[in-house]
């Protein structure tokens, strides 16, 4: 199960509402490498892992991203305080306006609702494992790119933290990943899914 | 910076801590030195969040004083850059 507990897990205080800066960010909620397909990657991939200690690893880091959303979505939500209509028309932001207010939808950047395609769960091991070192870095670039993007720094501190943790992330999946190959026959790994074969 | 928001700042900065030190243990079980540092964030973490609790209110609903829970700000409430 889960609980929740009322903090974030690093804090977000944005003086400056800004539409075109929430519109950007919104992708790491609801776009292709963000958070929300993150922790459902992570979550989902843990019932076809056989190793314990890797799936403590998968539960940590899943439950780790559910707070990432968070942020993300405290981020949007303090962007799109007290906008005038005349901001939103300005900022390119009136497409999402129409149909989500100044609510948090789960988007990219694009205006494209969350797709489950983005993520993926092969129940095999040494493939989920690889499919996670790459979400790591697609999302390390997307913050990247929201950097390029961004200016104000009460939005910049908060995404370098989500940065940051990207490759932590990958790092522990790094390890994931050789912990993983050690438990299996070493002639054979790439024919075995520890998962499914016996 | 508010009180309650330095208080803040030092119990997410122990827990985040004893967070790293976790996933770090997960694919380093034999590392004495990262359990030992865990086992001292976690401890002061403990301390942390049970003195903020005391003084603004409870984190989790395991608290039972259901007024207190209900009260803003919540997370993601802009609280004022220096509230």
């Amino acid at each position: 199960m889960f609980t929740y507990e009322k903090k974030l897990q690093y804090p977000v205080d944005i003086k400056r509402p800004n539409p075109l800066y929430a519109q950007i960010i919104l992708s790491q909620y609801g776009g292709p490498d963000g958070e929300l397909g993150a922790s459902v990657r992570y979550l989902s991939q843990r019932y076809s892992m056989p190793y314990p200690e890797l799936k403590a690893l998968l539960t940590d880091i899943g439950t780790e991203e559910l707070g990432h959303l968070e942020m993300v979505a405290a981020i949007v939500h303090q962007l799109t305080r007290n906008l005038t209509t005349d901001e939103i028309e300005k900022s390119g932001f009136a497409p999402y306006f129409t149909d989500h207010t100044v609510g948090v939808y789960p988007a990219s950047a694009s205006g494209v609702p969350f797709n489950a395609a983005a993520l993926a769960v092969k129940g095999d091991v040494i493939t989920d494992l690889h499919e996670d070192l790459a979400a790591e870095q697609k999302a390390r670039t997307t913050y990247d790119n929201i950097l390029r993007l961004v200016d104000d720094p009460d939005v910049r501190d908060p995404i370098r933290f989500l940065r940051e943790r990207e490759i932590v992330h990958y790092q522990r999946f790094g390890e994931a990943l050789r912990l993983a190959t050690d438990r299996m026959n070493s002639k054979n790994y790439y024919a075995v899914n520890p998962a499914f074969d016996q | 910076m508010t009180d309650r928001r330095k208080l803040l700042a030092r119990l997410s900065a122990s827990q985040f801590a004893a967070w790293e030190l976790r996933i770090y243990l997960d694919t380093h079980p034999c590392d004495r030195v990262a359990a030992d540092l865990l086992a001292r964030y976690t401890k002061e973490t403990a301390a942390l969040k049970a003195e903020y609790e005391r003084q603004y209110g409870p984190l989790t609903v395991a608290n039972p004083e259901e007024a207190d829970w209900q009260r803003d700000p919540w997370p993601w409430d802009y609280q004022g850059s220096d509230d």
